[in-house]
């Protein structure tokens, strides 16, 4: 009886743990089905989020800061190094450019716009769209405001380039670097062509983002070459670049220097013709850049430019010529009632050359040399003769550069930087504004430059 | 004052000359890790004076932390772009170094049991554009194709996208994983699943077969494969320097480069270049 007692006892505990078990798989299943459920619905959401971020990912913020205080040889010095001194100020503290760059990149096309936010407001510097063929993708077409296509400095970045400020001569004739226009791009990646490159475009030949002022459309483009030699850790590039346009003179004055006199001097031209006529704004320029690893040391590089051509201006500025944007102080006619600045027309070369030698990771020396001669028609000796009509606008500058980069990580450097500015000592019977230049003036400049790059 | 400056210029050279640096710092390529912990370990171990730190991170990365100073060398699994050169040009003035240590070629995973076992390259930009979406549509079951990539930032992504999809975007199904061993540990796991990553890295997963078309032969990733160019996805592992090795970082390399350097290749999964 015992032993089936203990029989039926055990049956009803294997059925019962039977049950339990069928009960147990049952939650089981359930719970998996649950958790397939939430894995689903996790997939789903990241996959939400991932298409977000993937538009996300095409937006490119960038931007640097330069904070920097500058020293110069005497108060209220016209300057190069970051714009003239003003009255009585011989040392100063500025944010010398704060950029600020939003980069839309899908890939094909580009939207780009960058600000510079500094002590003395808010400015536009680029804002461009660019679009880039599908199919062989070797061309773009860029429109908006952006750097001209001339030479190497224009574009080569203010965050990128070692010395604090480009040459004097890149300032005069291509002041801000950008312009509104179009441009076309060719640089292939790869194959034979990869080491040629060419952009050449259309712009209003006025000053940075300003508005068109005369009906006169001007061309600027630049055939470039890339030479790497791998085993020899050297490579040379270079091009040759134009820039052919006009403007308009808003005066019938039109000055040019005599060159059929023994004593150089200006001539004017009174045509009535001339009011409202263009008058050649051309330039021509070879760029080249020698690159070389140093062994031990650490790269150098050498590069330099050679600029020559007819350049507009005024009588005191051999810069740019936009009459509605000429000094107070130049000359001016009386045109209907209004005043406005004669033009002079001044053909100029210049040239500049620049040494970088990398010294470990961390270090850099810089020397550069730029010479700029506004009008290389007359002698120093032209400008401020008696009858010569020359003026401050016709005299040459040369410029030497000293300095020292420290790289103190991959965001922040330090610069210091020194420049000797030298100009031409003009006819001892000079007068007025221009005697002065009767000595080499002290205006050199001490600079000292804290860079946050992100 | 120009006296001052140049004791301060010539105290910073002085400085910078006296870093004895007998550490390398080696960082990119998520492919080549595996060969380089392994080159790091048996090289620290017969020149215990000289440290090598290797991180990962992807091509991309590495390249970044060249042009950035923050490694020596970059190992990648692309080579060096135009734009990259031009940067590493502008901060250093150098065009970097390249060095070919190793090849690979590019294997396509799937898990074991998977009945396909060769794609034509049309069938594998077509699965990883979204044009294929189901195995049926290669001759395997009919059930959809869970695709696994890489991020942008690594150089096998790259290498797929400019190679096998024509520079073409991936699909937005495509799940992206953050190394080579987490594809492959996806694939493992996942019945229709399928993934591209370094030879080195294929434990426990099935490798396809690849032909350049459907009227060519398809050929697995072996070493004969790779160096005979039969297989259509494989490539050179690259090694960069900013400027042209000297000391310390001269003689690794070239240990790499060495019978000793090259049998570890082999011994990892990937081929010699010598």
């Amino acid at each position: 009886m015992k032993r089936i007692i203990f029989i039926i006892s055990l049956l009803i505990a294997v059925y019962l743990k039977a049950k339990s078990q069928d009960s147990s798989s049952v939650a089981t299943k359930d719970e998996v089905a649950e958790v397939k459920g939430a894995v689903d619905g996790i997939n789903e959401t990241v996959l939400e989020m991932k298409s977000a971020l993937d538009v996300l990912k095409k937006i490119k913020i960038s931007g640097y800061i330069q904070a920097q205080y500058q020293v110069a040889e005497s108060a209220s010095i016209g300057s190069y190094a970051g714009g003239n001194f003003p009255q009585n100020v011989k040392s100063r503290f500025q944010v010398r450019r704060g950029r600020f760059k939003i980069n839309y990149d899908n890939d094909l096309t580009q939207y780009v716009i960058q600000l510079d936010v500094t002590q003395s407001g808010v400015g536009i510097k680029d804002a461009y769209a660019s679009i880039k063929e599908p199919w062989l993708k070797v061309a773009t077409f860029t429109a908006g405001v952006f750097d001209r296509p001339f030479g190497f400095e224009i574009s080569y970045s203010s965050s990128n380039r070692e010395t604090p400020e480009r040459s004097r001569l890149f300032q005069t004739l291509f002041p801000g670097e950008r312009e509104l226009g179009a441009k076309i791009e060719l640089a292939p990646e790869n194959g034979p062509l990869s080491y040629f490159n060419l952009k050449a475009g259309v712009f209003n030949g006025v000053l940075n983002n300003a508005n068109e002022t005369d009906r006169h459309k001007d061309f600027i483009g630049r055939a470039g070459f890339q030479l790497p030699f791998d085993e020899e850790g050297l490579a040379i590039d270079g091009g040759f670049s134009v820039y052919a346009g006009a403007v308009t003179a808003n005066s019938k004055k039109i000055n040019e220097i005599d060159n059929s006199s023994s004593n150089k001097k200006y001539k004017v031209d009174s045509t009535i013709t001339n009011l409202g006529d263009g008058f050649d704004r051309n330039y021509y320029g070879f760029d080249l850049q020698l690159y070389y690893d140093v062994p031990v040391i650490g790269g150098a590089t050498l590069h330099g430019e050679y600029l020559w051509g007819t350049q507009p201006g005024t009588d005191k500025s051999s810069s740019f010529y936009n009459p509605d944007a000429a000094g107070l102080s130049d000359v001016k006619s009386i045109i209907d009632g209004k005043k406005v600045t004669d033009l002079y027309l001044r053909n100029f070369n210049g040239w500049y050359i620049n040494y970088v030698q990398n010294i470990g990771l961390k270090n850099q020396f810089i020397a550069k040399y730029d010479v700029y001669i506004p009008n290389k028609d007359v002698t120093a000796n032209d400008i401020g003769a008696v009858g010569s009509n020359l003026n401050a606008g016709d005299i040459k500058f040369s410029t030497l550069g000293l300095g020292w980069i420290y790289h103190w990580d991959s965001n922040v450097k330090f610069v210091l930087y020194y420049d000797w500015v030298k100009n031409e000592k003009v006819n001892p019977l000079a007068t007025s504004t221009l005697a002065p230049f009767k000595n080499d003036l002290k205006d050199n400049v001490l600079t000292l430059r804290m860079q946050y790059k992100f | 004052m120009i006296k001052n400056i140049l004791i301060l210029l010539t105290g910073i050279i002085a400085f910078g000359f006296s870093q004895k640096n007998e550490t390398i710092t080696v960082k990119g390529s998520d492919t080549m890790v595996i060969i380089a912990q392994r080159w790091a370990e048996l090289y620290m171990s017969k020149h215990p004076d000289v440290t090598v730190q290797v991180t990962g991170g992807g091509s991309g990365v590495g390249i970044s932390a060249l042009i950035n100073g923050t490694t020596d060398i970059c190992n990648a699994s692309r080579p060096m772009k135009k734009s990259e050169k031009e940067k590493l040009k502008q901060r250093f003035n150098t065009l970097g170094v390249e060095i070919k240590v190793a090849k690979d070629g590019l294997a396509i995973y799937v898990r074991e049991n998977n009945p396909v076992t060769e794609l034509t390259l049309q069938q594998l930009k077509d699965i990883y554009t979204g044009n294929i979406t189901n195995w049926k549509q290669v001759g395997g079951p009919d059930a959809k194709i869970i695709v696994y990539g890489r991020e942008n930032s690594s150089g096998t992504y790259v290498y797929f996208k400019d190679n096998v999809l024509d520079s073409e975007d991936f699909a937005p199904s495509v799940q992206t994983l953050p190394g080579t061993a987490a594809v492959v540990n996806a694939v493992s796991k996942d019945k229709y699943g399928i993934g591209y990553g370094g030879e080195a890295y294929a434990k426990g997963i099935n490798i396809l077969k690849v032909k350049k078309d459907a009227n060519s032969t398809a050929y697995p990733p072996t070493e004969e494969n790779v160096k005979s160019g039969d297989y259509p996805i494989s490539r050179y592992l690259y090694m960069y320097t900013r400027s042209r090795p000297t000391g310390v970082m001269k003689e690794y390399i070239d240990w790499i480069l060495s019978k000793e350097g090259q049998e570890i290749v082999t011994k990892v999964g990937y081929f010699p270049v010598k």
